[in-house]
């Protein structure tokens, strides 16, 4: 038997929790963690924890991360108690106030010390909510990365664009919940049913064995139909999939789908191929699927891969940067970004006039198959590397559109 | 004694590299005998990443015009951008020192002095001084010598970037044994041959919208009272279709240039775009919608940085910019970018031609860059000693040279 705890730390970390809706895992225990005593009052949550009464008296941070550190330093046994004897534990976070930004870093960290497997959904806010928000968000993201095993950043300017053309912005709060839920039940359904293809506790260890690097996250659903080919086109299309910052490199991929009674191996065997096709070779692949009795017709399918930092890159990859001289048409460099394959360019180049000094250098070194080690973050993103492009504290390499919040509609 | 100089313009962009080999003959006449164009790498936002994959594509690039004008350069005019391109306005003052207070050529040199003594960190490195009016007592005139009056005053828009990288792009063509001649920011360049002086009198602003920079410059009473830039360009337009449409850069560069549009209809929503068009598998449909607002939301908002810019320092006044908004660079073949500035700005805008006497394929937006350079090779020469016109002032960068 497993023991699995999920965690809502933090007001949006609460009521992402609270709105739960596990399918009949009975095992999985949620609790949730606060400063303001009055609101999780309020939520159905069995297993609460008021943290930092001798600092809050029980009242919230007022979005202040120092009040919040305390507050959860002040309560660090009582965390510890909290998380006791897990096997796997799930931190369910919105970062940018004060509690769920430093509480989080907290509990992570009395989290490494146990023996549990951790894994950590956190919302992003909306570029809206102003730059101090942001600005938190992004330090607690930090070394929030290095303590867990496997950490979904859930940015609200994207998940608004999956909401319909009129979604407020408290709805797309709620979107966010519901990605946040979609994933936590796959994890625990596939850890705790049996189906066609059963992974175990240990396989998800696998893919998640060191801490720090970087997770992604997908999933797509469809019912009714064709459904196994509406639920791919879902997951493709997924946006968490499309970010900026997507590795380009993934070591272990987590692949698992729930359907009804009427999924057949053969339907499996489809979904398996095709994602195994778009993401990565089998070997890499940890595929799972389970029966759901009380779906038909409706799949779901949800994708957790993670690259771990300093992934070696064969030399093979660092080849195409040979320059490719043309005459008329402009042609955009492949980049490493994508599922797209890069353009060959074998063009040899021109009979030098002047010779190059640095290339003549270069060249004997290319084709020699030395390790090249390049750190994961180098391959972030296309914009990666570059000085951050920051204009009244928007960063303009991040899509307008996400940022202004402009719904972008893409099925027809 | 009739003598001949070969000039390589190079500039090196974030989507590409060109070249342009224009032969100046006798200091007089200049005949354009080489071009080459050749996709850039490890280039972002205008500035070099990874300098030696970027100067395998410049040493590509320069050899592929050498070769097809059979010869070899002299010396190369560099175009320069990149976010880390300041800028600032620095005036300087000074008394008449005559007794009769009539203004001669040792009052003019110390009031420029004056105005381009500010020093720079050590890190910064400046490109250019442009020179502004002088002014007479408070009034503006082009030439104050023998004029009378207590007080002489000139200003300076002086143009400054990161060391470090300038002397990463000297390095790259230093890398093929040439030396360059001179830097010229590319918004200048580009503005040098896209306005006629008539406009630059009238006032316009020019903007050059490349692969990863939009750089300005803006023409007032034919001086050059601003230069500036906002890190985005069609590279960023490219990046938010791939995110926003879940496409690889390859498919969404062929959104961009096949159904690209700069602004949003409301028919767009019903017409549908395919990915790849050729009814394969895996085709998927998307609607117009989804590109032109994407490419609007980006666009405009370029648009609304500059003139921000501009607002912020008092200078965006509609009279004095008579000559509307001019497009170039190779992101000016969107199609409705014309349509897109003359929203944001409230004027008159167009997509910018190259001059009349050079070859069409030479006129695309793409060299109009390279051309000012070669512009500036051909009358900085002539303005060497006199200096008077605000164009030829650019200051020469041999102490940059040594930066090895």
């Amino acid at each position: 038997m497993i023991n699995i705890k999920i965690i809502g730390i933090g007001g949006a970390g609460t009521n992402a929790v609270d709105g739960l809706k596990l399918d009949d895992l009975g095992d999985v225990r949620l609790a949730a963690v606060n400063t303001d005593a009055q609101a999780l009052a309020n939520s159905p949550i069995a297993e609460k924890l008021v943290i930092g009464r001798s600092v809050t008296r029980g009242l919230g941070t007022g979005g202040e991360v120092d009040i919040g550190k305390a507050a959860a330093e002040a309560d660090r046994d009582e965390i510890a108690r909290l998380i006791s004897d897990m096997d796997f534990i799930l931190l369910v976070v919105g970062l940018g106030g004060g509690t769920g930004s430093a509480a989080a870093t907290v509990v992570a960290e009395v989290a490494a010390k146990t023996d549990a497997l951790v894994l950590a959904f956190v919302t992003l806010p909306f570029s809206f909510e102003g730059a101090r928000r942001k600005r938190i968000a992004e330090e607690s993201l930090g070394g929030l990365r290095k303590l867990v095993h496997g950490l979904v950043p859930l940015p609200n300017d994207v998940l608004l664009q999956e909401g319909e053309e009129d979604t407020s912005v408290l709805n797309a709060f709620a979107v966010a919940d519901r990605w946040i839920g979609r994933g936590v039940n796959s994890l625990c359904a596939m850890l705790l049913k049996t189906g066609l293809v059963n992974q175990d506790f240990g396989s998800l260890r696998s893919v998640f064995q060191h801490c720090g690097g970087k997770t992604l996250f997908g999933t797509g659903f469809a019912s009714g139909g064709d459904y196994v080919k509406d639920a791919l086109d879902d997951l493709f299309l997924c946006p968490l999939l499309h970010m900026g910052d997507r590795p380009s490199q993934l070591d272990r991929i987590l692949v698992n789908v729930i359907g009804g009674a009427d999924l057949g191996i053969a339907q499996v065997n489809a979904i398996m191929s095709a994602v195994s096709k778009r993401f990565g070779s089998r070997e890499d692949i940890v595929f799972g699927a389970v029966i759901d009795e009380s779906r038909s017709s409706s799949l779901e399918i949800c994708i957790l891969a993670k690259a771990e930092l300093d992934a070696p890159v064969s030399a093979s990859s660092l080849k195409a940067s040979q320059p490719q001289v043309i005459e008329r048409e402009i042609v955009a460099p492949g980049e490493g970004f994508g599922f797209e394959t890069e353009i060959a360019l074998d063009d040899k180049p021109p009979r030098p006039v002047h010779q190059s000094k640095l290339s003549r250098k270069k060249q004997p070194t290319v084709d020699q198959d030395e390790f090249t080690f390049i750190d994961l973050d180098a391959q972030r993103g296309y914009f990666d590397k570059t000085d951050r492009n920051l204009h009244k504290d928007e960063d303009l390499d991040i899509p307008t559109y996400l940022r202004k919040g402009i719904k972008i509609k893409i099925k027809v | 004694m009739s003598h001949s100089r070969v000039v390589g313009a190079v500039e090196i962009g974030t989507s590409k590299i060109a070249v342009l080999l224009g032969e100046i003959v006798s200091d007089a006449g200049l005949n354009i005998i080489g071009h080459s164009a050749c996709s850039s790498k490890g280039i972002k936002k205008g500035v070099i990443m990874d300098l030696d994959v970027a100067s395998d594509c410049v040493h590509a690039a320069i050899m592929t015009a050498e070769k097809a004008a059979h010869t070899r350069i002299d010396e190369v005019y560099l175009a320069q951008t990149g976010g880390h391109l300041k800028g600032n306005f620095n005036i300087g003052v000074t008394n008449v020192s005559s007794e009769e207070g009539i203004v001669r050529g040792v009052d003019v040199e110390r009031v420029k002095d004056e105005a381009k003594r500010r020093n720079l960190p050590d890190s910064r490195t400046y490109i250019h001084h442009i020179q502004n009016p002088f002014r007479i007592d408070g009034k503006p005139v082009d030439n104050p010598i023998s004029r009378e009056c207590e007080r002489l005053e000139v200003g300076y828009w002086s143009v400054h970037g990161d060391s470090g990288i300038v002397s990463d792009c000297l390095r790259v063509i230093s890398g093929i044994d040439l030396e360059v001649s001179d830097m010229i920011i590319s918004s200048i360049a580009s503005g040098a041959v896209l306005l006629e002086e008539a406009e630059k009198d009238a006032g316009a602003l020019v903007i050059d919208i490349g692969g990863g920079t939009s750089d300005f410059v803006f023409y007032r009473k034919g001086y050059i009272v601003r230069t500036g830039l906002v890190p985005v360009g069609g590279d960023h337009i490219t990046n938010d279709l791939s995110i926003g449409l879940r496409v690889g850069r390859k498919s969404a560069e062929e959104f961009k240039v096949k159904h690209g549009r700069a602004y949003y209809e409301t028919g767009d929503r019903d017409e549908k775009v395919w990915l790849y068009g050729d009814l394969t598998i895996g085709d998927r449909n998307y609607p117009l919608s989804a590109i032109t607002k994407i490419i609007e939301a980006r666009v405009s908002e370029i648009f609304e940085i500059i003139k921000d810019q501009l607002e912020m320092e008092g200078l965006f006044q509609r009279t004095d910019i008579a000559s509307g908004i001019v497009l170039t660079g190779g992101s000016s073949r969107l199609p409705g970018i014309d349509e897109a500035a003359h929203r944001v700005f409230g004027l008159d805008a167009r997509v910018g031609e190259g001059p009349a006497n050079v070859a069409p394929e030479l006129c695309r937006p793409e060299y109009s860059t390279c051309l000012g350079l070669l512009h500036y090779a051909l009358t900085g020469q002539e303005d060497t000693e006199e200096a008077a016109k605000p164009a030829g002032i650019l200051r020469r960068l041999t102490g940059l040279l040594n930066f090895d």
